[in-house]
């Protein structure tokens, strides 16, 4: 009789869906195979017959590699959009709005940055910008380990910095439109202060996460 | 034999409808809807499987693995309250459809 897992999984080499769910399908369709070729033995045929009816039984192997691949990737892209972005990114999300409460009520006071005669001022909370990038690293390590690509494993660690940067991406061209002196700055301060600098912070705790993975794999 | 097309529009109904008597394994499956159609709808691997995989996504079927009497791992399919639900207009659609092609049928021959 022949090894149906190994002719399985010769035949479906480069099923492009996650290793867990591609153990699976090669054990059910070896395990389909194996009770067909055994009905078919029973009935009193040769093995070399039982195998060729068997085999019949298949269809056309690129056929249904191309169809598990589409039904996988429909099965993937959800589960694993919510493993890889969502759960870490909002993980990292909260992680940064309860440190930001925390620096506020706990830590020191903010730093104060004025650039030009004192108004507008940056507010520097430094206590919380140093604990950003933890926050950014669970976020990367959390997606990279339910398998996330570079991207969603940068994208998780920036999480919090996101709602902003889509605010101020809107409301910098409407304000210039408006035509307000003051808005090109005021919109400045406000970006560095609520974009890029917790951004550059998250960022840092996200591509440690990516360089000490990418450390450890080259290793092994 | 039935046509591609039609065969690819019954294969759910047939699916849901066989798993309606209690839950099989996708070999089980195929034996089972080939013998109550006569043979007239066969699966291979390529249609059966994507087709499953796709309704468990859908939440029509649910598939788990279980040990068979011999001893032996299967992946187990059962109808899920969605699934029943999905069942019943399936059913009358698909009667309809008969109903009407019946219909036709006299009138051409008449």
């Amino acid at each position: 009789m022949p090894d149906w897992q190994e002719l399985v999984r010769r035949r479906l080499l480069g099923l492009a869906v996650d290793s867990t769910w591609q153990e699976e399908v090669h054990s059910e369709l070896a395990a389909h195979l194996e009770e067909a070729f055994e009905a078919f033995r029973s009935d009193g045929l040769s093995d070399h017959e039982a195998v060729q009816r068997t085999l019949a039984l298949s269809g056309d192997w690129r056929d249904l590699q191309r169809k598990i691949d589409s039904a996988g990737n429909g099965k993937d892209t959800m589960t694993n959009r919510v493993k890889q972005l969502w759960l870490p990114g909002l993980l990292t999300f909260t992680l940064s709005m309860v440190s930001m409460e925390l620096a506020q009520k706990l830590g020191p006071a903010p730093h104060i940055l004025s650039l030009d005669k004192g108004t507008p001022v940056l507010m520097f909370y430094t206590a919380w910008l140093y604990v950003l990038p933890l926050a950014g690293a669970i976020g990367a390590y959390l997606a990279k380990r339910a398998g996330g690509s570079l991207r969603m494993v940068l994208l998780s660690s920036i999480f919090p910095v996101l709602p902003f940067a889509v605010v101020f991406m809107v409301a910098i061209p409407v304000g210039l439109a408006i035509g307000h002196a003051l808005m090109p700055v005021v919109y400045l301060t406000m970006a560095i202060g609520w974009v890029f600098a917790p951004g550059v912070a998250l960022l840092a705790g996200g591509l440690l996460v990516k360089l000490v993975s990418s450390r450890v794999s080259t290793s092994r | 034999m039935i046509g591609a097309g039609i065969k690819r529009g019954t294969a759910e109904l047939a699916v849901l409808s066989v798993l309606q008597d209690g839950p099989l394994h996708g070999y089980e499956l195929a034996r089972r809807i080939e013998q109550q159609t006569n043979g007239a709808l066969r699966f291979t691997l390529a249609a059966l499987y994507p087709m499953l995989y796709r309704m468990e996504q859908q939440r029509w079927i649910r598939g788990s693995w279980e040990i068979s009497a011999n001893g032996r791992k299967r992946r187990c399919y059962r109808l899920t309250p969605a699934g029943k639900k999905k069942l019943s207009p399936l059913q009358r659609e698909w009667a309809e459809l008969f109903r009407a092609l019946q219909r036709l049928t006299k009138v051409a021959h008449a």
